[in-house]
């Protein structure tokens, strides 16, 4: 194995645990699977979490504009 | 930490996993040591309200703090007194919509401690418990302080724990939350994803909590979460997102409860309005005179707790079960409805109840180590067990006697309609089903204090107490 292999191999595992989250000490396995389905969907359901909630303003937004009461407003997180 | 002194503390067997800390009793009552590693953690949930602002919406038990003389190892940090919740409940009892609320009741508890910068560090079932009328989360130690940027670490817990029993019973049958009896930390997402109709992966929300789901953990399976190179961090906003996904797919999880064998028992009862009534009052009669005053009653049998309704006015706790999902879903709902607080509906099958389960028989209790209650009510039962299960009298009268100290039993003789119908379709092989067998068999475990007959009926009302 070259210095340059080793040297990447070093900066590799550099990068992986600065960008990634640290994998806290816990008592429950999360599961790799578990962890890896997450990551991915979770990115998309924020996104549809954001839209929603913005949406659920809009619509507040019209409905005080023409004087309706609004008996189920949601809570921006 | 431990004193000589105090009596000797009894670790609480189903609370051994979390190494911040467990359960013990000392002298019958129960305590939670707190270990130093959980410091952090637990002045945060302390100090920054969401305690308190759990406890005072009733999503989280309220506990005391004591000496820390009472801690039972050198690593004690606090010793807690939690409010006891009076009757410890298993999940594979509850019906589709006390599993529902405890699932909802989870997702409540997550968002909260996250505007408090906190995360639930597990979602097991088994953490929430059926007090006065409602769930709540009885684990102090659930709490950890969130990390911006880490997945949720029971995202896996909660979708065996409520999301795949939840599917499995609302697309497929009710009875496979029976599942949860055999897999103690939830169902598998790839018996799950097995179990479920294929249009189930149409539903996004499906599809990726569950059919994906499995087929990520079997894809990584035995490999280290950083040499699988997760994608990139998890946004606060991406955690929020996946919190309501799950509480909304949760929330759309329908049951219907119909076409079981009991669900209208009621209707189709022998009993007119008035023998309906009196043996309501006869119960009512039994109840007041039962001395010392009963706190805890079991309705064994129980439907939709007409008669458990009776115990309830007289202020007792009331533990109705039942064999069918239908009528204790449709009890569940009536008493959420209501508001009635003192009955808790749960599911059994008492020629098969619950078992002592987990590790060495002890985590999980069995039916019978939940007992006695201080009255058991077996109406309109016992021809069930004695006919259709070929149970003989005398085990059933000591099997009474280990689950109250008093009982009140209605004995249901062969000539009434209702055992006629159970004896048309089989051979009569119950020469010892009469009266006389019947008193004499339960006269060797109980002192029969009173019988009277249910007018307008061919039965008869029995008050009885353990010798």
């Amino acid at each position: 194995m070259s210095r340059k292999n080793i040297l990447e191999i070093i900066l590799g595992v550099l990068v992986i645990s600065f960008v990634f989250p640290p994998y806290t000490y816990a008592y429950l396995d999360p599961g790799t699977g578990s962890y890896i389905i997450q990551l991915l969907v979770a990115g998309l359901l924020g996104a549809a979490f954001v839209i929603k909630t913005q949406w659920n303003h809009i619509v507040q937004f019209f409905k005080g504009l023409f004087g309706k009461e609004s008996d189920d407003q949601q809570h921006e997180a | 930490m431990t004193n000589s002194t105090k009596p000797e503390p009894q670790h609480v067997a189903g609370s051994f996993r979390d190494p911040n800390g467990f359960m013990f009793r000392r002298e019958g009552q129960l305590y939670r040591q707190v270990n130093r590693q959980y410091r952090e953690h637990y002045e945060r949930l302390m100090e920054s309200g969401l305690y308190e602002s759990l406890v005072n919406k009733g999503l989280l038990i309220p506990h005391k703090e004591v000496s820390l003389s009472l801690a039972v190892t050198g690593e004690a940090y606090k010793v807690l007194r939690p409010t006891q919740v009076p009757f410890i409940s298993h999940p594979y009892e509850w019906s589709f919509s006390q599993l529902q609320d405890a699932a909802l009741l989870t997702l409540r508890v997550q968002q909260r401690a996250l505007e408090a910068g906190m995360v639930l560090k597990d979602a097991s079932a088994y953490n929430v418990q059926f007090w006065e009328g409602r769930p709540v989360l009885i684990d102090t130690l659930s709490f950890e302080t969130y990390r911006e940027g880490e997945p949720w670490v029971a995202y896996r817990q909660f979708c065996q724990h409520f999301l795949a029993p939840l599917a499995l019973m609302s697309y497929v049958d009710v009875r496979l939350s029976e599942l949860l009896r055999v897999h103690l930390d939830g169902i598998p997402l790839d018996l799950t994803s097995r179990l479920l109709p294929a249009r189930t992966r149409l539903n996004f929300a499906l599809a990726t909590h569950i059919h994906w789901h499995a087929k990520a953990q079997r894809r990584y399976a035995g490999e280290a979460i950083q040499a699988a190179r997760p994608p990139r961090k998890m946004s606060r906003t991406a955690f929020l997102g996946l919190m309501d996904n799950l509480s909304g797919t949760v929330r759309k999880l329908k049951w219907q409860p119909q076409g079981t064998e009991w669900e209208s028992y009621y209707e189709i009862t022998n009993y007119s309005d008035a023998a309906f009534q009196a043996k309501r009052e006869l119960v009512a009669a039994f109840l007041a005179q039962i001395n010392p005053r009963p706190r805890l009653a079991w309705d064994l049998g129980a439907n939709t707790g007409v008669f458990s309704r009776v115990a309830a006015e007289q202020g007792l706790l009331t533990i109705s079960w039942d064999i069918d999902p239908a009528a204790v879903e449709k009890h569940y709902r009536a008493l959420r409805a209501q508001g009635e607080t003192r009955i808790l509906p749960l599911l059994v099958d008492l020629t098969n109840p619950s078992p002592a389960l987990g590790w060495a028989h002890t985590e999980r209790a069995s039916l019978l180590d939940r007992a006695p209650a201080d009255v058991t009510l077996a109406l309109a039962l016992i021809h069930h067990l004695a006919i259709s299960n070929n149970l003989p009298l005398p085990k059933l009268a000591r099997f009474f006697r280990q689950t109250g100290r008093f009982l009140i039993i209605e004995f249901v003789p062969k000539r009434d309609s209702q055992v006629q119908k159970l004896l048309a379709s089989r051979e009569d092989i119950f020469p010892h089903y009469t009266q006389e067998d019947f008193e004499r068999a339960f006269a060797t475990a109980f002192t029969i204090r009173a019988g009277e007959s249910i007018p307008e009926t061919e039965r008869t009302l029995y008050l009885m107490e353990a010798k």
